[in-house]
């Protein structure tokens, strides 16, 4: 250990990411929602993530965190193939949803959608109302079959994410006059109506003020009984709040993947320790 | 082994300044404190009385110190929300501190019991037979600061080994007083005094530990209390 | 290492900041000609703007003190005897006998009577020439539409022919010299209508002719309805084809198709259409639908489809600009969702775009609504006196008519082309304004 300390000091960082790495810390899992095994992206002939291994487990949040840059938000979006609307966008390796390959040609993009979901960084509801916005998922994969059972969908789902109160006297007033925490957890309410098994967020908090924020992360606290949630997040203090396991990730490479507990207060990688103690970013 | 890095490097220069103003702030204080227990020795080996007043003095010292750097410690973890080495550090800091300042009081301890005998004319002469103790237990201080200022997990179970030897030597001191009770009843009450004091040397010792402990828990990582001292010998190996 | 660098930076830093009071001295000065410059550039924007709105303001008042005048119309009050005898009819005849009647030569005694000192026939032939040549015809619906008039006088308001309304407007009445006056009637004739007017006979009214009638060789009788109906025939049939055809090349473009050569290729070809001058659309339409489908000429159907050739670039352009500007992050949260590429346009990003697609097709429109060039090609430049009554049928539209009124040697004719000015730019304003609350009204923020 002293002696890797020892070493960064002397020595550019590039050097120990570009030869071949194995992650520390502990990425496999036994019986995981989610198995990532050699997973390679590429932007055209730019690799955007190395080799990377890892495994998502049940009903578990996963933090991934990582200097601006390194991949952190693109593996994300691998994971429910986001980034098939990018057209020079090429992934490699093996991501499996329960055993399920989901870049398999027989597997529906629309279908994987619905297993797993995604909160992106920006609230974005649909300019349409409060009660459109959390009924869309439904309605398009046709998932009630009438106008109670649906209603009875938007006001469960509003209830999860501790919206009911707030907006069922104006279900039909446009979502975008909510405030940014409100509109956040309505997209969160709006994914969580489909019931999907895995929801990613990718920076979910970042656009909100503190006091959002701190509602947003007791959500997904909350929502972490039922359902498996990787997020991405730029706030180390976040990652340590709201995960259980935290995956730092280092110009594409999967640096270290360990219960957040350790990698917060002893990480084993000198790279977590520089970057999570402020000496990289 | 470079302290340097372990506080140096971060992106906020002034963070790396207040690590740093703390850790001088903590050997200052280790210098005040082993001042402290040498001014015990003197009045050990001197039967002098007069020493306490410095004593005293430099205690008041030892807990201002104590307070600003727990008050440092505290406005870091506000408002840097140290993580991995660095909250390590602070976590370190402050129980090593307290430890410190025990140490302080467990020196100012045996000084008053040696003006105590003094007051009372009783026989001071006793006392010296903890000289010997007493330069042990402050060559375990010397040598737990030095490990604390280069963080140095191999000297801390050094310092552990010879903390176990000073044990012994308690224990030596203790079957010794007790004979010299049995055979003289009538000083029990000062040689009392005598083996609380010696009582407290041994404490100063374990402080000692417990700081070399920290340095261990916050150079690896590993929270080696109440371990064996093979085990961490083979663990930091 | 990194202490080295800092302390590089600094003294660099030091080298580089100078003195503050000599910088704030720069800096006055700089912010004094900066201000000037601010000046300069907003008082430039001012006179533009100025000149622009003195050359609207120029345009405007000369159309519309030119054009006013075609909104009334002179007519002449006289008593008709309609004379069972002379008609040879009686309130029981037949349509076709009424029709059979000579009108023609029953009004010109009529006249002749009035003025029985009219003897020569020169002079009697300007006597007839005061009053429009529809005349007797219109005498003859008055009889048809009520039959019963015959045998009675009626007071009838006679319409007065385009000669005797432009002296009548301009010059009658006035402290003209000779020269000075606008008129082509002799001095018989100014005779005749100074002492009409002064008996009072002579009114000026709204002229609802311009509005009820097509074109007439007879400015006193022209009228633009039928291009008013032409023109909206050939909008409506531009709008029909232009509209959907341009959202959907725009959401291919923007939504589906992959970025490559080929359709990098189409995007230029698109942009450059815009910029073809529309007469070659009308060349085009004429190689194409006339002669090599054989499609009829001059109808608004052609018409149409060569006026959304012409549009087609811009509400593309423009509806690829409204696609665009709809943010990612809805696409984003549809696809997220798992919607369906086509469920993401249709149900998001199209509703979002419409407003800005509806703004670049009423602008499109009123585009083809004031085009000349390519209808010219076509034929619709015919003269049509009939109005139309389908696409297929043979019309002009509203700029083309203004253009042969232009060239019509009349002097009444002037007025009408300015008239007809006002009624074109009186549409095109209300489309715009149209798009304009069009945007605002559907315009949503996200």
């Amino acid at each position: 250990m002293n002696q890797i300390i020892m070493n960064t000091a002397q020595q550019p960082l590039v050097d120990i990411v570009t030869e071949t790495y194995q992650t520390s810390g502990l990425p496999l899992l036994e019986d995981p929602k989610m198995r990532v095994r050699n997973a390679n992206v590429f932007y055209g002939a730019k690799q955007a993530i190395f080799d990377v291994n890892l495994d998502i487990g049940k009903n578990q949040v996963i933090s991934m965190i990582g200097p601006s840059g390194c991949g952190k938000s693109t593996f994300l979006r691998c994971l429910n193939r986001m980034n098939d609307t990018i057209d020079i966008c090429r992934v490699e390796g093996e991501l499996l949803l329960e055993d399920q390959d989901i870049y398999d040609k027989k597997i529906d993009v629309v279908e994987l959608r619905a297993r797993v979901g995604m909160v992106f960084q920006k609230p974005n509801p649909f300019p349409k109302s409060i009660y459109e916005n959390v009924a869309y998922g439904a309605r398009i994969h046709g998932l009630t079959d009438n106008k109670v059972q649906l209603d009875e969908l938007v006001e469960v789902s509003l209830i999860r994410c501790g919206l009911w109160n707030e907006v069922k006297d104006r279900l039909d007033e446009p979502a975008t006059g909510l405030s940014g925490g409100q509109q956040q957890r309505l997209c969160i309410a709006r994914a969580i109506a489909v019931n999907p098994e895995v929801i990613l967020m990718d920076e979910p908090c970042s656009a909100l003020d503190p006091i959002a924020t701190a509602t947003v992360e007791e959500l997904i606290h909350e929502l972490s009984e039922n359902f498996t949630i990787c997020i991405v997040t730029h706030s180390m203090q976040q990652a340590a709040r709201v995960s259980q396991r935290t995956a730092y990730f280092h110009l594409g490479k999967l640096i270290e993947v360990n219960d957040t507990s350790q990698v917060f207060t002893n990480p084993e990688h000198q790279l977590t320790e520089e970057y999570i103690t402020g000496r990289i970013g | 082994m470079n302290e340097e890095v372990m506080i140096g490097g971060h992106i906020s220069r002034q963070f790396d300044l207040e690590l740093d103003e703390i850790r001088s702030r903590v050997l200052k204080m280790g210098g005040l404190v082993e001042s402290q227990l040498d001014k015990t020795l003197e009045a050990l080996r001197d039967g002098d009385a007069e020493s306490i007043i410095d004593i005293e003095k430099l205690d008041r010292k030892v807990n201002a110190l104590e307070m600003e750097i727990d008050e440092e410690c505290t406005q870091i973890l506000a408002k840097r929300q140290p993580a991995a080495g660095d909250l390590r550090m602070i976590i370190a800091t402050t129980k090593s501190v307290r430890d410190l300042e025990r140490i302080g009081d467990e020196a100012e301890r045996v000084a008053r019991m040696v003006r105590h005998a003094f007051d009372n004319d009783a026989s001071v002469k006793a006392f010296k037979g903890l000289l010997s103790l007493g330069e042990h237990v402050k060559e375990l201080l010397n040598s737990t600061l030095n490990t604390y200022a280069r963080m140095q997990t191999r000297s801390a179970v050094k310092n552990m080994r010879k903390d176990q030897e000073i044990d012994e030597e308690y224990s030596r001191v203790v079957v010794r007083l007790v004979d010299y009770m049995k055979k003289d009843p009538d000083n029990i009450s000062d040689a009392l005094d005598v083996m609380w004091a010696a009582r407290s040397l041994e404490r100063i010792g374990d402080h000692c530990i417990n700081i070399c402990e920290n340095v261990i828990y916050l150079v690896e990582g590993q929270d080696v209390r109440h371990s064996d001292i093979e085990e961490i010998d083979e663990q930091l190996a | 290492m990194t202490n080295q660098s800092k302390t590089d930076n600094k003294s660099s830093l030091d080298a580089v900041f100078q003195d503050r009071a000599i910088l704030a001295e720069k800096r006055a000065a700089a912010l004094k000609k900066r201000n000037r410059a601010e000046k300069r550039f907003q008082w430039a924007g001012r006179i533009s703007i100025a000149f622009g709105i003195a050359c609207v303001l120029f345009l405007f008042t000369d159309i519309i003190s030119k054009g006013v005048g075609a909104f009334t119309q002179t007519y002449v009050e006289m008593e008709i005897t309609f004379d069972q005898e002379r008609l040879g009819l009686t309130p029981q005849s037949s349509e076709k006998e009424i029709k059979a009647a000579s009108f023609g030569s029953f009004f010109k005694r009529q006249l002749r009577e009035k003025y029985p000192e009219i003897t020569g026939r020169k002079e009697k032939r300007e006597l007839y020439a005061l009053f429009t040549s529809d005349m007797p015809l219109i005498l003859r619906d008055m009889v048809i539409a009520d039959p019963s008039i015959l045998g009675t006088t009626q007071s009838i308001s006679m319409i007065a022919d385009d000669d005797f309304d432009t002296y009548y407007k301009h010059s009658y009445g006035r402290d003209l010299a000779e020269e000075d006056k606008i008129t082509r009637l002799s001095e018989m004739q100014e005779g005749i209508v100074d002492s009409l007017a002064k008996s009072g006979a002579v009114t000026k009214k709204f002229n609802t002719i311009l509005f009820s009638n097509s074109d007439s060789r007879e400015p006193e009788l022209a009228g633009i309805k039928g291009a008013i109906v032409g023109s909206i025939l050939t909008l409506l049939v531009t709008l029909v084809l232009s509209f959907p055809i341009a959202v959907a090349t725009a959401i291919y473009l923007e939504e589906f198709a992959p970025k490559n050569k080929i359709t990098d290729f189409i995007e230029v070809n698109i942009n450059n259409l815009a910029a073809v001058p529309s007469v070659i659309f009308g060349l085009l339409g004429l190689a194409i639908f006339i002669n090599f489908f054989g499609l009829p000429r001059s109808v608004p159907l052609v018409g149409g489809f060569v006026l959304t050739l012409m549009t087609l670039p811009t509400i593309i352009i423009s509806s690829r600009a409204a696609i665009k500007a709809v943010p990612p992050s809805i696409r984003e949260a549809a696809l997220g969702m798992g919607a369906s590429k086509m469920q993401t346009v249709l149900h998001h990003v199209l509703p979002l775009a419409m407003p800005g697609m509806l703004t670049g097709t009423i602008i499109g429109m009123a585009q083809a609504l004031g085009e000349t060039a390519p209808l010219l090609m076509i034929g619709m430049v015919a003269f049509i006196v009939d109005t139309p009554a389908g696409i297929t049928d043979p019309a002009t539209v509203l700029p083309v008519q203004i253009f042969l009124w232009s060239d019509s040697p009349e002097r009444a004719f002037v007025e009408k082309t300015s008239a007809a000015i006002m009624v074109l730019l009186t549409f095109l304003i209300c489309m715009n304004s149209f798009a304009v609350w069009l945007r605002k009204r559907l315009e949503r923020r996200w």
